[in-house]
């Protein structure tokens, strides 16, 4: 790791105040992913800085129907909370699903957000579930979040504060983990309101994306015939030494059917 | 890793040659271009920084430009190290086709790309580099359409080519 200056910040202001007074800057949430590409040398900030001190960052709270985690929130809190059980027990699921142990209790879903690695859980979650990123100016929602790999609409030195996330009737996430990062390989978050269904897909392609003909298809009826003929398409689906494309592409219909069989039952 | 794209240029096919062969149009059109110098003939040196997520990496490298068969194909072969993050290899057949777009006279760019990368980056970056590869060939191509047909607006389709 190379020499670099840390500093702790206890309010927003603060933190984006230290941000732009150096030159290269990095936030620092949980620190999983930016700590290893910094002890490989691939990352090598001037600056980081630490959000961990701002209070309240790390709240759950209720607010009618709305479910709000704080960014700072780890992948354990979430996951234990009866909060986020009781509004969303898919969203519980898929943080007690993330990475291992040390992982989930260092790891933030702010941090997972901001970084937007392709294969990362909580992508597919914000965007099925059509949650609502708020940030220290402004009020995202998920289905603009999202640009590419690794690529948001954040600014630089844009926080993001709280995710909000709406009720839902119903909820499910299904992944298929690689076995040694237990990244997934395909992960599928399926919800229904109001007889709408709404699909996210994280680890299939450069960046979590929604299946628009399968949501179509379940919209119009919620069944396992109704998506037999749909297929997605495998051309810009990943392709690595742990699978194809079209096994990719075959995975995320599996999958599908699957949420759609425990959500019928 | 292996790639084969294609995406169809509204200009003529003599205009798109010209423009492939101008270092200043290769340099503003590569996304992170720091330097670009030409050292022979078709032979050139340059420094790109490459950002990809986390991770970010200075590559200095050679490319030459060979089996030129103007106006319609070349290849392109290089290599660079990027220090400790590793290194980087790879080739790109570049042919070009004239099509005519909505009765004017326009140019079918397909190009197959091979690419190896090893060290540091490539142990923990295994799994991006075909999203990494796509991007950058995305960045590039809009940056040189929009520069070519003087139109900032223009959002490029790229047409993926299922490998047989």
């Amino acid at each position: 790791m190379y020499q670099f200056n840390f500093h702790k910040a206890d309010n927003l202001s603060t933190a984006v105040e230290l941000f732009n007074a150096f030159d290269e800057p990095m936030y620092i949430a949980g620190g999983h992913t930016l700590i290893p590409t910094m002890k490989q040398r691939l990352s090598a900030p001037s600056d980081v800085i630490d959000l961990a001190k701002i209070p309240d960052l790390d709240a759950i709270t209720l607010a009618g129907d709305t479910l709000q985690i704080g960014a700072m929130a780890t992948h354990a809190k979430v996951a234990a909370s009866s909060l986020v059980q009781g509004h969303c027990s898919a969203l519980a699921t898929l943080a007690e699903g993330i990475g291992d142990r040390q992982v989930r209790h260092r790891g933030t879903i702010g941090g997972s957000l901001a970084n937007n690695d392709p294969a990362a859980d909580y992508p597919a979650a914000v965007l099925g579930l059509g949650a609502q990123i708020v940030t220290d100016r402004r009020t995202i929602t998920a289905d603009t979040f999202f640009k590419a790999m690794f690529e948001t609409t954040l600014e630089p030195d844009e926080i993001i504060q709280t995710i909000h996330f709406p009720q839902v009737d119903q909820a499910v996430y299904l992944k298929f983990p690689n076995p040694a990062s237990r990244y997934a390989m395909v992960g599928v978050m399926l919800t229904r309101t109001a007889g709408e269904a709404r699909i996210a897909i994280t680890g299939a392609a450069a960046s979590v994306f929604r299946a628009a003909a399968f949501e179509e298809a379940l919209t119009a009826d919620f069944s396992l015939p109704a998506i037999d003929a749909v297929t997605l398409p495998a051309e810009t689906l990943n392709a690595d030494m742990h699978a194809s494309a079209e096994y990719r592409a075959h995975l995320c219909k599996v999958l599908i059917k699957r949420g759609v069989n425990a959500l019928s039952s | 890793m292996e790639l084969k794209q294609q995406l169809v240029i509204p200009r003529a096919v003599e205009a798109v040659w010209q423009a492939l062969n101008d270092p200043e149009m290769l340099q503003h059109s590569l996304p992170g271009c720091q330097h670009f110098e030409q050292t022979g003939d078709n032979a050139y040196d340059m420094t790109v920084s490459a950002k990809i997520g986390p991770v970010k990496a200075t590559f200095n490298g050679a490319i030459a430009l060979q089996n030129l068969n103007p106006p319609f194909s070349y290849e392109i072969s290089g290599e660079g190290k990027g220090g400790v993050a590793g290194f980087a290899k790879g080739g790109a057949k570049v042919s070009l086709k004239a099509v005519t777009e909505s009765g004017e006279p326009a140019t079918q760019l397909s190009y197959s790309v091979e690419a190896a990368v090893g060290g540091k980056i490539a142990q923990v970056g295994g799994r991006l580099i075909q999203g990494a590869a796509r991007k950058m060939a995305q960045d590039f191509f809009t940056q040189f359409v929009r520069r070519l047909c003087d139109d900032e607006t223009i959002e490029l389709v790229i047409e993926t080519i299922e490998t047989p």
